[in-house]
């Protein structure tokens, strides 16, 4: 009986927790089970971005994903500009707790830098409110029938037809992204490296060779988004002058 | 007279020339220190570590940047923080690379 009561004890309290940080109003995201975040970066999913805010928090950001948020087409850094609010918010958290390895970006998750959930919050609403590149980095173009072929048989359910992906489920809007970064991203989730992947994901490109690999991540560099997402070539983010 | 203008001339455009090309050069490593992304972790005129751990640029021997960076390019050098800098190394060519460590060499600490 004791044992019982105390067992019930922690689990409601587990429930609790779980329901002070994820803020349960009707119709909020509520974070899937593989991720790992702090409690401080579940609750920027649900707080309010300001965008204007967003923009000096960013200042520190683009330094290397450049002021447009367009990185860099050789894929070093990726286009941030456009992308889903809660993929922003999970890569950011997960960098931060060290959940996804990426010592280059480390220092600058960092409370210290970035600052608290607000911060975040409004730094993803700049992000995702820029114009995107409409000259990302595209692969060789020579294998692009397979990469369709995968694609189409491995990708559209999570990532749609043409690389939306959805806010909702967390599921990152590929369509735009550079090429050798999106290789780069695919591999290391193939090969278990990238440690917050979705593990659906994991299961799905077990079996992708390294030819697969790249054909599909040329065809999916090749998703254009939609034409009034797009800023103008060689667009200079005026926000930074 | 007329000539001699002309040598004048001619030696001030070459004079003009190469301090033009001497602040371009100059000009060049502080360029390349934001364009490739050096002040992101080293901070404005390598002053300003991001973090306790990464170092101070600003006054550096050239020479001894150089080395730094080319090893740490090169992975000769793996230790400490490079880990951090290694990915995105292939952004620098070695003229680049020279021209970012004689700049900082210039910056006062």
């Amino acid at each position: 009986m004791k044992f019982v009561f105390k067992s019930a004890l922690v689990v409601a309290m587990a429930l609790s927790t779980g329901g002070v940080a994820l803020a349960a109003e009707g119709g909020k995201t509520k974070l899937p089970a593989w991720q790992m975040q702090g409690d401080e970066l579940e609750i920027a999913m649900n707080l309010k971005g300001d965008a204007k805010n967003g923009r000096d928090v960013y200042e520190v950001c683009a330094a290397c994903h450049m002021p447009e948020g367009w990185g860099l087409p050789d894929g070093t850094f990726p286009q941030l500009a456009g992308q889903h609010r809660s993929v922003l918010i999970k890569q950011l958290a997960d960098i931060r707790a060290q959940n996804r390895d990426n010592p280059t970006m480390y220092p600058f998750a960092l409370p210290s830098q970035i600052g608290g959930a607000q911060a975040v919050a409004d730094v993803v609403e700049y992000m995702a409110s820029l114009p995107m590149s409409p000259e990302n980095g595209v692969g060789p173009g020579t294998d692009l029938a397979l990469g369709q072929q995968l694609y189409k048989d491995n990708c559209v359910r999570c990532h749609g037809e043409n690389g939306e992906g959805k806010n909702d489920e967390f599921m990152p809007l590929i369509q735009g992204q550079h090429y050798e970064y999106i290789k780069r991203q695919f591999r290391e989730i193939r090969d278990g490296a990238r440690r917050n992947a979705n593990p659906d994901m994991v299961k799905q490109v077990k079996g992708f060779s390294d030819r697969d690999l790249s054909a599909v991540s040329d065809y999916a560099s090749r998703l254009k988004p939609p034409a009034d997402r797009l800023g103008p070539p060689g667009w200079h983010n005026p926000d930074f002058d | 007279m007329k000539y001699l203008n002309k040598l004048t001339l001619a030696a001030m455009t070459v004079a003009g020339s190469l301090l033009v090309g001497g602040t371009a050069l100059a000009q060049d490593g502080a360029t390349l220190y934001k364009t490739k992304t050096c002040i992101a972790c080293h901070g404005v005129n390598g002053n300003a570590p991001v973090l306790p751990t990464y170092p101070r640029l600003a006054g550096q021997n050239a020479a001894y940047a150089l080395a730094q960076m080319k090893d740490i390019k090169s992975g000769a050098r793996n230790n400490g923080q490079t880990v951090a800098m290694k990915g995105v190394m292939h952004l620098v060519s070695d003229d680049e690379m020279k021209a970012i460590a004689d700049w900082l060499a210039t910056v006062k600490p």
